[in-house]
């Protein structure tokens, strides 16, 4: 309910629906991602363009998926970011764990170029 | 209980003309007000926003107010919202209908509004007096266990002032915790951290993780080990190692003052930059730091810094609840606009006072949104 997905090649782009991460929805949010992650996804794109503030609580479901993904050998890339919540991120340094991308168009051509060189 | 401008209400019915007759009476009072004309749209704006109480017509035509609410009982955010029904009917079977669906109460149609206004006050107000009264037996419980995340005083450290400010989200207690650690007459280590999380979860592992550096801060010493960049380490790979601690997450500032050189060593572990103000200079400084959030990755990268502190320096760093703020009824965090706005209070003898009494700044609204700590030290 919290994300609405879609599917490109063997990537899931996944839009976060809420304006504010908070307290009250980070475990919901986490449940969700992680049962996206699970079905096998090496690749998730998580767009925050409807995203306008998030929480610490949020953060940390964030970063709890992102080890569940790291421990499937998968990846999670954060796109659309806020300026205030981009700034954050790298404050405190989430920005050495996450691939972070301007946009989904630009994740998107960046991986598909990337999987073409290999 | 907070103040009604702090209360979102949505209001769900087909008709348009109730609606907006009840949109105005409820912006009369303070309420901030969401509309819609059905179940659905309802459920849309839920996907975003949650209200504080959601009042809903029962009879509407596709989905009904009583499908909308057992809609709304499948999703756990949304089935403990405080619910009114709005109805025609008086009808005791429809009426029980929806209180097994936890509706708590029943407005009849054509009830004045001052009437359902005051229902919707009162019902806020008791289910705020039962949290306070459950969080408070709690508390009492907590007290009695003689458990702390935050001290009751700082101890006095030879050449130095130092303060700190507290408040927890709604006042719960949560993730935030401070600590200050006299190792022997040469070194006090103080530390701020915070938990990702809020309220009673969050206030739970705060202990594990303050017994974790408490030890591993006296561990380190006996050890001979002082650098604050070697501690954190060994607070992360325990806490990464600890199955009971996976999927927590903490920020921690850690800082070593050596009153004999007037130095302070710092490591952060995903923390926001500490703000040195230099006296002589009469400007401040942002000091950041590599390290991630403990339990994050087992090498969390930390580094350390070394500064002195002169008489009249100021250092000051906080928790990330600090930096929230509202902006045309949007909650932001903005720590470059906070730093800004307490720039010019630094640098005096009442700083800290100064801050204190000026937290909900004009320049920057500040938002409870999340725990939010400072610590202040000054150089004597």
């Amino acid at each position: 309910m919290l994300l609405k997905t879609t599917v490109e090649g063997d990537m899931l782009v996944a839009t976060i629906q809420i304006k504010e991460g908070s307290l009250q929805n980070a475990d919901e949010f986490k449940l969700e991602l992680i049962s996206q992650i699970s079905k096998g996804f090496q690749l998730v794109i998580f767009s925050f363009k409807e995203v306008e503030y998030v929480d610490s609580s949020f953060l940390g479901a964030l970063v709890a998926s992102l080890k569940h993904a790291l421990s499937l050998k998968g990846d999670i890339i954060l796109t659309d970011l806020e300026k205030n919540i981009y700034d954050l991120l790298c404050m405190i340094r989430m920005d050495k764990v996450f691939k972070i991308y301007r946009t989904t168009e630009e994740a998107l051509a960046k991986l598909v170029m990337n999987a073409e060189k290999l | 209980m907070d103040t009604a401008s702090s209360k979102k209400i949505l209001l769900v019915d087909d008709n348009l003309f109730q609606l907006k007759l009840m949109e105005k009476a409820f912006l009369k009072e303070g309420y901030q007000c969401l509309k819609a004309l059905s179940g659905n749209e309802a459920l849309d704006i839920l996907n975003k926003e949650q209200p504080n109480i959601i009042v809903s017509d029962f009879e509407m035509p596709g989905m009904s107010g009583f499908d909308f609410k057992e809609q709304l009982m499948s999703y756990p955010a949304l089935k403990n919202i405080p619910f009114l029904f709005l109805t025609a009917h008086s009808d005791e079977e429809v009426m029980m209908q929806g209180l097994n669906l936890k509706a708590i109460d029943y407005i009849v149609k054509g009830t004045p509004m001052p009437v359902i206004i005051s229902k919707v006050n009162n019902l806020l107000q008791t289910v705020k007096l039962q949290q306070q009264l459950s969080v408070e037996e709690l508390r009492k419980a907590a007290q009695s266990l003689n458990i702390k995340s935050i001290p009751d005083h700082v101890p006095a450290v030879k050449g130095f002032n130092i303060q700190f400010w507290h408040k927890p989200f709604e006042n719960y207690p949560g993730g935030d915790f401070i600590d200050f650690i006299n190792v022997n007459e040469r070194y006090t280590f103080i530390l701020m951290g915070d938990i990702m999380g809020k309220k009673w979860k969050a206030w739970f592992f705060t202990f594990c993780f303050l017994s974790y550096i408490r030890a591993t801060v006296r561990s380190c010493i006996y050890d001979n080990e002082f650098t604050t960049s070697g501690i954190l380490q060994k607070i992360n790979m325990l806490v990464s190692l600890d199955g009971v601690l996976q999927d927590i997450l903490s920020s921690l500032s850690l800082v070593m003052i050596d009153m004999e050189e007037n130095r302070v060593f710092y490591s952060g572990a995903g923390d926001l930059p500490l703000v040195l103000y230099n006296k002589n200079q009469s400007e401040i400084k942002q000091i950041n730091s590599a390290g991630l959030l403990l339990g994050l990755m087992p090498d969390g990268l930390y580094d350390e810094s070394c500064f002195e502190m002169k008489k009249g320096d100021q250092l000051l760093f906080f928790s990330d609840g600090i930096i929230d703020y509202g902006e045309q009824g949007e909650n932001k965090s903005n720590y470059s606009l906070f730093l800004e706005t307490i720039t010019p209070l630094l640098g005096r003898e009442d700083s800290f006072e100064l801050i204190k009494e000026n937290i909900n700044f004009k320049q920057f609204p500040r938002v409870q949104l999340d725990d939010a700590s400072i610590i202040f030290i000054h150089k004597n």
